[in-house]
């Protein structure tokens, strides 16, 4: 039991992770915390299911479609909603992350109808490899390494590349970023759209091993955002190392402590990290110095 | 002069209130000379929109009904209003429904948590509640309560008839529970606990879930764990299809059951890849594709008024549960006033429309007693187990 409890705990960890990251790249760059992640993922899950449904695409297809449409969706965000703000502050351009959600919400209430739907996604979500008697489903293994490969990709854009580098260079000092020539306006833009589309493959993972329908990000995005908090809201290694420890901890918790307090742990941890160490695990403490 | 034109402007102000308070001119309530006013709380958006199509199908009786001439000259004005299920939304709706439209009484109105904000506010206003909250809770009889007329099985009732279906028929002993952690799954569980408890016998394992909950596997590893035959969820659909993937990820097929909230079984396989199939759960009405002559007529309304809303059970159960106020209304004459409704209520005896037979007294108020027994195939198509049986004394 605990092996498999470990198992499932890290496939959904690594939807967590996901958001977390998507979450991270955003409040690394610019201090805004996006509430309207887990609805610009869940739209553009909704987008790869009519791709997949109506139009009959194949899964690849529509997936490379989905992921343009999650960075035009972040592109149109960051240019129509935010930039428009009149001297925003932090909390102002959360408030209008929040009114996103909203709308987005409302959107897909009106566009796509409440009943919840399957997903057609090309690995089975019943079938298992039974690796020495440890049962690991088709669908956890390749949402862990779907995650993993995700991961890296990301790493070696952030490391190797030179929007990357830009990217980075924004993120620690805007002011000295621009001075260097480096378009910061245009790499906001970049920053919602890579955040969006980490959403969007967290999404289609997401109703993959659920259902799909319009309130299906609401408990991954607290949870994604606790495993922010666990593993450094500046972080991305350790928002990834976050998820996957939240999914585990919250599953161990709920074999063999409480099953009915098993949703609670997130945001114990919550607490617990903001007393002990608001920096979380992975992220260097940063203090402001007048 | 400034005393005349305050007269004058007194005088004024109470004639355009006097014109513009239709509603204190009446004498009853909702009642006019042509009209009947019925309001119906329903979330069309947020997490329980799925269940929105239940006011849509009671909103598609009443024209239907109306286009065939209405009940006794009058015909029902019918006010739609969205809560999303949030009983703070559905409190001002009440609000607006009693103090702003005047409406005689509410139909349906789905949620327990939601009926359960405005049930005294309505009971202190007279407003007649038939078919309130949508659900086979007990809170709408339990204190006794001469406006409402449940028309949904007791959950209590149907868990334990479901319960002794499986010791008796099935011979199933190891009976585990799967619970939404709330009242409607709570009284699930009881009416499971206690047959478990009549028999001697006891759950090999209860497990419950949080509304919010989108991950079940520690859930699934528990049930599979206890060594259960047989599985009872009293969950929403969402839950239903995550639990049933997680078990069957790690190999463990029980038989499963369930109450009627969950019957819906066209979605139901689908959003379970098929894995629905073979489900057994308890009912209380005609299926969709029934050969009933109101049923006919249903599908052909349907067809005429809104070809777009998908044919489903609960857009059929909206409809099945306006009938015994149509009943009610039919029944009371041209003199429609709250006593002389309830006085035409309480003559329904076995009662049936298109769904379970109803019967009120002027002491009981539990019109719904009696459900039958399905069995889900993988072609969506139902196989029924059992005639009506009656679950409530």
């Amino acid at each position: 039991m605990f092996g498999q409890l470990i198992v499932s705990g890290l496939a959904v960890g690594a939807c967590y992770a996901l958001l977390a990251i998507a979450m991270v790249i955003i409040y690394k760059t610019s201090d805004v915390l996006n509430f309207a992640q887990g609805e610009m993922a869940m739209v553009s899950t909704f987008v790869a299911f009519t791709l997949l449904d109506a139009y009959h695409l194949p899964f690849p297809w529509a997936a490379a479609l989905t992921f343009l449409f999650a960075i035009l969706l972040g592109i149109f965000f960051e240019i129509v909603f935010l930039r428009q703000a009149k001297d925003p502050n932090i909390l102002g351009l959360i408030i209008i992350t929040l009114g996103f959600e909203m709308i987005l919400m409302g959107f897909a209430g009106w566009k796509w109808g409440p009943d919840q739907r399957s997903f057609p996604f090309p690995v089975s979500n019943i079938e298992a490899y039974n690796y020495h008697g440890l049962i690991i489903s088709k669908i956890n293994f390749w949402t862990i390494l779907i995650t993993l490969v995700l991961m890296f990709v990301l790493f070696l854009f952030f490391r190797y590349t030179k929007l990357g580098t830009a990217m980075r260079a924004t993120q620690q000092n805007q002011l000295a970023a621009r001075v260097m020539g480096i378009r910061t306006k245009w790499i906001l833009s970049f920053t919602w759209a890579i955040s969006s589309m980490v959403g969007a493959a967290a999404g289609m993972l997401i109703a993959a091993l659920g259902v799909l329908d319009p309130p299906m990000m609401m408990d991954p995005l607290l949870k994604g955002f606790a495993s922010g908090v666990l593993g450094g809201m500046t972080s991305l290694p350790g928002a990834a190392v976050g998820g996957a420890m939240l999914g585990i901890i919250e599953n161990l918790f709920g074999g063999y402590v409480s099953l009915a307090f098993k949703s609670v742990v997130a945001f114990a941890i919550i607490v617990l990290m903001l007393c002990i160490r608001p920096s979380g695990l992975l992220a260097k403490h940063y203090v402001k110095k007048v | 002069m400034l005393k005349r034109n305050l007269v004058l402007g007194g005088i004024m102000m109470f004639i355009i209130f006097s014109i513009t308070a239709p509603v204190s001119a009446q004498n009853v309530r909702g009642v006019t000379d042509t009209e009947i006013l019925i309001g119906q709380t329903g979330p069309q958006t947020g997490p329980a929109a799925a269940w929105g199509s239940v006011a849509r199908g009671s909103g598609l009786l009443f024209k239907g009904l109306n286009d065939e001439g209405g009940i006794h000259g009058r015909k029902i004005k019918y006010f739609l209003r969205d809560d999303s299920y949030q009983p703070a939304k559905t409190k001002a709706i009440a609000n607006e429904f009693v103090e702003q439209i005047g409406i005689f009484g509410v139909v349906g109105c789905v949620g327990a948590g939601p009926g359960m904000a405005v049930r005294d506010y309505y009971t202190e206003n007279k407003v007649l509640m038939v078919s309130f909250g949508v659900s086979g809770v007990t809170n709408w009889i339990q204190p006794f309560n001469k406006y409402i007329f449940p028309m949904f099985p007791l959950y209590i009732d149907e868990a334990y008839t479901l319960t002794k279906y499986f010791f008796e028929q099935m011979k199933i002993t190891k009976v585990a529970m799967f619970y939404q952690n709330d009242d409607y799954g709570k009284q699930g569980l009881e009416g499971v606990e206690r047959y478990e408890k009549d028999k001697g016998l006891k759950l090999v394992a209860s497990v419950s879930a949080e509304v919010t909950d989108r991950d079940l596997s520690s859930h699934a590893l528990k049930l599979k764990n206890s060594g259960a035959e047989a599985v009872i969820m009293w969950a929403m659909p969402v839950h239903a299809a995550l639990l049933l993937a997680e078990c069957a990820k790690i190999g463990f097929k029980p038989q499963w059951g369930t109450g009627s909230t969950l019957s819906d079984g066209p979605l139901m396989l689908q959003i379970t890849k098929g894995l629905w199939a073979g489900m057994i759960h308890s009912f209380f009405g005609e299926l969709p594709d029934s050969n009933h002559p109101l049923m006919v007529k249903y599908r052909a309304w349907h067809q005429k008024y809104e070809p777009g809303e998908r044919w489903g059970i609960f857009y059929w159960a909206g409809m099945a549960f306006a009938e015994p106020l149509v009943e009610g209304l039919k029944r009371t004459g041209r003199d429609v006033t709250p006593e002389s409704f309830i006085k035409a209520m309480e003559t329904l005896k076995d009662w049936r429309g298109t769904g379970t037979p109803l019967t009120f007294t002027s002491t009981d108020h539990q019109g719904a007693k009696q459900v039958y027994f399905l069995q889900v195939q993988p072609d969506g198509s139902f196989k029924k187990l059992s005639d009506w049986i009656r679950i409530t004394k």
